[in-house]
């Protein structure tokens, strides 16, 4: 797929090398790189619409110009954005594995060299649930073999916490937040119900900055 | 942060400010007390009795003429207007079994307020005894009376509106603050990292600029 074949308001702009947001996602990149032994990541934010799937493509489309194998899944079983970001179907993808069990590599393309995208697949009749399935999780984790990270765009924080098999089964979290949008106090409680679940937080990663 | 200063420093100034106009252009009040102890000739067996008691001396003794007396002495070089308000008068029975009146005047002037307050003990005390004497000993108990305690002047004090500005600048910057908390806590806005750090007490480990075309159905 070509950048010019990406319809999706923004995608191009994430996955343009060239791009002056780029610099911004390769920092995040490479501050993500210098931690220890993170191989994935759930990617939350404490409410909707901060832009969580934009920071899980430009995060995956910088590691992957920095040449790591990366692949981005969309874990939004309620409200899946990352296919209509890049004007994609979303005929299969995360659920399909379920059902197929191929393996994530076959339900999902590559966006540009070393980024595959999978898209949720068809959405199940409970979206909750369906997180806590071992299968999916055991999924997510054989993906990780064959990728330097897995970056996972999940739905926010409340429900992620919901599904503790969900994610238990990854490295750590990271939350993101917008600069003009996310009220402080929103933005302090979900930190503090991260911390009191025990998650291993990452890092915030602070969004739409003027 | 500019802004959250501005409004707690605003905030305190402002209620300095408007305890220091009240403070030095409007008059001070000075209150002198005055303590008369009563000792009913009859045994009263409880609290009730005895306060009733004091009320019944005092509906007999407390005049528009004695009010008129108080008034003529205490206040003959000053001017009606000048003179204290009458603001408290009543009945005092302690926890030991003694009775007694409470004497307590408020005024502008320290020395004037004292001495209406020690005019009307002691013209209470005279009527009490006068009672004794007879003409109308038939119907209120007899009672022993005396000024327990004069009434001393109030001190002046220059610095009262100085105290009462920097009580209420205090006050002000308490509630300036609790403002400031209060629209710090419910701000969207965040500053810059530090600031999102210092919030969270997470490290941030990235910023993203609000590019352009950012997709407007992005709800992720």
């Amino acid at each position: 797929m070509s950048l010019d074949a990406v319809s999706g308001a923004g995608a191009g702009e994430l996955l343009d090398p060239d791009s002056p947001v780029r610099r911004h996602y390769e920092d995040l990149a490479n501050n993500l790189l210098s931690l220890e032994d993170v191989g994935s990541v759930v990617v939350t934010s404490p409410e909707p619409g901060v832009g969580c799937t934009s920071v899980c493509l430009g995060l995956g489309a910088a590691l992957a110009g920095m040449g790591r194998r990366v692949a981005v899944v969309d874990c939004n079983l309620d409200g899946p954005q990352l296919h209509r970001m890049l004007g994609e179907s979303n005929f299969v993808g995360l659920t399909s594995e379920l059902d197929g069990g191929k393996g994530l590599e076959h339900y999902g393309y590559e966006a540009v060299p070393g980024l595959l995208i999978v898209p949720t697949g068809p959405l199940p009749p409970d979206p909750v649930s369906s997180l806590e399935e071992p299968g999916m999780v055991e999924a997510l984790h054989v993906l990780k073999e064959s990728r330097d990270l897995v970056v996972l765009d999940a739905p926010v924080a409340g429900r992620v916490l919901r599904s503790p098999t969900f994610w238990g089964g990854f490295d750590g979290i990271l939350l993101v937040v917008h600069a003009a949008r996310t009220p402080k106090s929103l933005a302090r409680d979900t930190i503090d119900d991260l911390l009191d679940s025990r998650v291993n937080l990452l890092g915030v990663v602070l969004n739409g900055c003027s | 942060m500019q802004g959250r200063r501005l409004l707690v420093i605003g905030v305190a100034l402002i209620f300095a400010g408007i305890a220091l106009f009240f403070g030095l252009f409007r008059e001070p009040v000075y209150t002198a007390e005055a303590t008369v102890s009563l000792a009913p000739r009859d045994e009263l067996n409880d609290e009730e009795a005895r306060e009733a008691f004091v009320q019944e001396v005092q509906s007999v003794v407390v005049t528009e003429d004695l009010l008129r007396e108080v008034r003529a002495r205490a206040g003959a070089k000053a001017g009606i207007e000048e003179f204290p308000e009458l603001s408290d008068i009543r009945p005092l029975v302690t926890s030991d079994g003694g009775v007694g009146m409470l004497v307590r005047f408020s005024g502008s002037e320290p020395e004037l307020t004292a001495q209406a307050a020690n005019v009307y003990a002691r013209l209470f005390v005279d009527r009490v005894e006068r009672l004794d004497g007879g003409q109308l000993a038939g119907r209120v108990p007899a009672a022993d009376a005396a000024v327990e305690r004069k009434a001393a002047p109030p001190e002046r004090s220059s610095l009262r509106p100085l105290i009462y500005a920097a009580f209420v600048a205090w006050a002000g910057l308490l509630l300036g603050g609790a403002a400031a908390l209060l629209l710090e806590g419910r701000a969207s806005g965040w500053r810059d990292v530090r600031d999102a750090e210092l919030t969270l007490r997470a490290p941030v480990l990235g910023t993203i600029p609000d590019y352009s075309q950012a997709s407007p159905e992005d709800e992720g």
